[in-house]
């Protein structure tokens, strides 16, 4: 067998346990898509998860891409809901607080995305609940999280990812001041997917913590807070510099070239990590007379951002010359040396910046089922597998029960519209 | 529900604290650049016993890669932060004495992390196949652009390529610009990188019911894909949503607007009641702006630029003050500079102030992951290229200092060349350091 038959194999999902059997979550987020992805986390890793919703303000289905809909769902609310049981509460009345309560005392991990506090308000916070169910796992998921003066103050303020990206600093990043100068969003979700992985790792280090000590404890995640901490760089830099990056769209801080850039018929993604790739860039492009002035890491990575600016038009021009195919060619040609003469004669990598519809027509995603393909109404969904790819406990979205969260969610939606 | 915040404070502040989560779990990492160190990094600040292999002499390539190129006393900050607490080593994989070194560590890990080309592990014969013969019981981890098998496996996996490949890089922009902009400080790098430490995680918590170790196969592209809704919008509307610039696709209306005193606002209306309560804040009804076509393309500009007009005749105080009053998302766009000031991120320990033996005191980020009972924490920084040989040496296998020096002398460990990134701060003294000469550990 091959290397890929083996590793194919090994990887297979069928029949296999998950990671997390046995673990009971309780996931309170409301519109909160940030609380739902973690919850939808712990269920590929195979948690069993409730998720809580309220009959007023819980508006997540509504939630999607320009509002699109599947059986009056949204595809976020889709993708991170499927496989939960969905049980709805109403915490205006007693018994439902009294069934949530008991929801809660019997469960290992609750996660905690509405308002921080409100839980707390109706005697369902953490410190009524962990008093009698020392064991719980409470994670909260928030702006400005459930301790500090600034949680306090902000505590009415609801959560959104483009807020989250602003207040990491990001979007003051991103773009081409001498084309629009204002700040820029990034295009994914990076904010609140960043504070639902840091919550999932936070959850999952109290399980593995609460087998030798026997007990829970209290997780807070800002998602105002988590992208900047973990990218450390707005830190370092303020530290090291006592100023700030301006916008670095085109360019990049610790390499150059790094980015996308516009060939005659599409666009590239290139990097040269080192010197000696740098140099094997000019000459792929046809201009070692650049090389006395741009040799060294130094010339090329300063602050002195309008300098490199004056290389990266120059470096543009060029490879506007070039379609996408002849770039990568040139490039791939240099990568058929072996690693030891490679290093000392430098290989740029280039590969092509795929749209979307190219990105899905590639096999590889399908054999590694990256993407899974879900029948709904007569029509093919394109769904993201899970991340964790694990020989022995494969991560899994269970697409076969679409129709069953449809049939939870779609109806209610529906009569109420 | 009053003294609710201060209760949590206090609970964090002086709650019950018990021993570091992950200590006893003992790493192997053979890793370079950010992907790889960093899932180590994770383990290593949650009291994980991490040893990161390195090449002699220039070790990890990343010891270079400073922001502007400068160094802080002869080293990379941002190497040093990525390598906490960890042990760091020299290692020729090439070198067949080293790699019988390499086996014996290999066999003391619970887990191994690797994140060089695909196959490469494979090729130098410490793959999963190898290993977990060696150690059934190992967590193998193997970190990718594109997974470790499929046709795409080995196409070049930088940050910024990963996020060409897989479609990523044509995300963000404005729609009218002919320009695309990657997603930058190495987002590519780090969320794949937490994806691969949860999985760890979870994989410890299965070994630690069943026993049994297993191999993950965690790659940046599907790391990504996870969160790339515009895959099955695709499927289901048949178009692409491109680039959409400051305006997120999920919400009712968003932007990033600017304020009469010349500040930014990010303004992100995510559901109904959240658009009430900023007609509140603009006293006119939004509501019934564009009625029965909330949500479409149409409605979203036209209430951006409602929005807009009101945001410029407001200072951004006057913004928030509104978003705390009637309650919808609103926050300042900030700068490296605001992010690094922010006495919220001191307060709450994101940023602390750390003392290092060896590089003094520097302001560093620590991980956002708040645990009231077993807080991540920072004990030492990065060190010179194989600073702990000796340490590891003797405290994983048990070897004496006659035999490490021979070691020494046939070349199969050694230690930094003289450059920067690589060696000792100037005032360093080496040759009287007992954790250098592995007398004793960084900590007790």
């Amino acid at each position: 067998m091959s290397r890929d038959e083996l590793l194919a194999k090994l990887f297979n999902p069928e029949g296999k346990p998950s990671a997390l059997e046995g673990i009971k979550v309780v996931e309170i987020s409301a519109s909160n898509l940030a609380g739902a992805m973690v919850g939808a986390f712990l269920r590929e890793l195979g948690a069993e998860v409730i998720r809580i919703e309220f009959p007023i303000g819980d508006s997540l289905r509504e939630v999607s891409p320009y509002g699109a809909k599947v059986k009056g769902v949204g595809i976020p609310y889709l993708i991170e809901n499927v496989g939960k049981k969905i049980v709805r509460l109403d915490l205006e009345s007693e018994r439902d607080r009294e069934e949530l309560r008991k929801l809660l005392l019997s469960c290992d991990v609750v996660i905690d995305a509405l308002k921080p506090g409100y839980l707390d308000s109706l005697n369902l916070g953490y410190r009524s609940i962990s008093s009698e169910n020392p064991k719980v796992i409470y994670v909260a998921i928030s702006p400005y999280g459930h301790f500090s003066k600034k949680a306090k103050e902000m505590a009415n303020v609801p959560d959104s990812d483009l807020t989250a990206q602003a207040y990491n600093g990001y979007p003051s990043l991103i773009g081409n001041p001498s084309v629009r100068p204002e700040p820029l969003r990034a295009g994914i979700w990076v904010a609140w997917a960043m504070a639902a992985i840091c919550a999932l790792t936070g959850v999952l280090v109290a399980l593995y913590e609460r087998l030798k000590s026997g007990k829970g404890q209290f997780i807070d995640i800002a998602t105002h807070e988590a992208l900047a901490a973990i990218h450390v760089y707005p830190i370092l830099v303020g530290y090291l510099f006592g100023k700030s990056r301006p916008q670095y769209g085109v360019i990049d801080y610790i390499l150059y070239p790094f980015g996308i850039y516009k060939t005659r018929d599409g666009y590239v993604a290139i990097a040269t990590p080192f010197d000696t790739d740098f140099r094997a860039f000019l000459k792929l492009i046809g201009r070692w007379d650049l090389e006395p002035d741009w040799r060294h890491t130094i010339d090329r990575v300063t602050d002195d951002v309008d300098r490199v600016l004056e290389l990266d038009r120059e470096v543009r021009k060029e490879i506007m010359r070039f379609t996408t195919k002849e770039l990568i060619k040139k490039s791939l040609r240099r990568g058929l040396l072996p690693d030891a003469i490679r290093r000392l004669t430098g290989r740029p990598v280039i590969v092509k910046a795929y749209t979307l519809k190219e990105v899905l027509s590639e096999r590889h995603w399908y054999i590694r089922q990256s993407i899974l393909k879900a029948k709904v109404n007569n029509k093919e969904l394109l769904i993201p597998n899970s991340p964790f790819r694990m020989s022995e406990t494969p991560g899994r979205i269970p697409i076969e029960k679409i129709g069953e969260l449809l049939k939870q969610s779609g109806s209610e939606s529906q009569s109420k519209s | 529900m009053s003294n609710y915040f201060e209760f949590v404070e206090k609970f964090f502040k002086s709650g019950e604290k018990r021993e570091p989560p992950l200590k006893g779990v003992r790493v192997l990492e053979l890793t370079h650049y950010i992907y790889g160190p960093m899932v180590g990094a994770v383990l290593a600040r949650f009291g994980a016993e991490v040893v990161k292999v390195e090449p002699i002499g220039e070790g990890d390539r990343f010891r270079l890669g400073a922001v502007w190129a400068r160094m802080f006393k002869k080293a990379n900050l941002h190497y040093l932060v990525l390598n906490a607490n960890k042990y760091v080593i020299t290692l020729d994989a090439r070198n067949p004495k080293a790699r019988e070194i390499l086996f014996k560590l290999a066999s003391k890990a619970d887990v191994f992390i690797e994140n060089l080309r695909a196959g490469l592990a494979d090729e130098l014969g410490l793959g999963y196949a190898k290993l977990s013969k060696i150690n059934p019981r190992i967590i193998y981890v193997s970190c990718s652009g594109y997974g470790q098998y499929g046709p795409l496996s080995k196409a070049p996996s930088f940050d910024v390529s990963a996020q060409g490949i897989i479609g990523i890089a044509m995300k963000t922009g404005w729609p009218e610009v002919d320009e695309f902009y990657k997603l930058p400080d190495y987002f590519g790098d780090y969320f794949p990188a937490m994806v691969a430490a949860a999985s760890i995680l979870a994989a410890l918590c299965y070994r630690e019911r069943t026993g049994k170790g297993q191999y993950i196969d965690t790659s940046q592209a599907e790391s990504l894909f996870r969160i790339f809704y515009d895959i099955t919008y695709l499927s289901l509307a048949g178009e692409e949503i491109g680039k959409t610039g400051n305006v997120d696709p999920l919400a009712i209306a968003s932007g990033v607007f600017a304020t009469s005193d010349g500040k930014f606002v990010a303004i992100a209306i995510m559901d109904e009641k959240q658009l009430e309560a900023l007609s509140k804040a603009m006293n006119t009804d939004l509501l019934n702006t564009c009625k029965g076509m909330l949500r479409s393309r149409e409605c979203v500009s036209e209430l951006n630029n409602i929005i807009s007009k009101w945001v410029s005749s407001k200072t951004l105080d006057e913004v928030m003050e509104h978003a705390k009053t009637y309650g919808f998302p609103a926050a300042p766009v900030l700068r490296d500079l605001d992010v690094y000031k922010d006495p919220w991120r001191w307060e709450r320990g994101s940023i602390i102030e750390f003392n290092d033996r060896v590089y003094g005191r520097v302001h560093i980020p620590n991980l956002p992951i708040h645990l009231s009972a077993t807080p991540p924490t920072v004990k030492w920084l990065g060190r010179p290229v194989g600073y702990h040989n000796r340490l590891v040496l003797k405290k994983w296998l048990g070897l004496t200092d006659e035999e490490i020096k021979r070691l020494e002398d046939e070349g199969v460990i050694g230690y930094w060349d003289q450059a920067p990134g690589m060696c000792p701060p100037d005032a360093w003294d080496i040759d009287n350091d007992p954790v250098f000469k592995g007398e004793r550990d960084e900590y007790e």
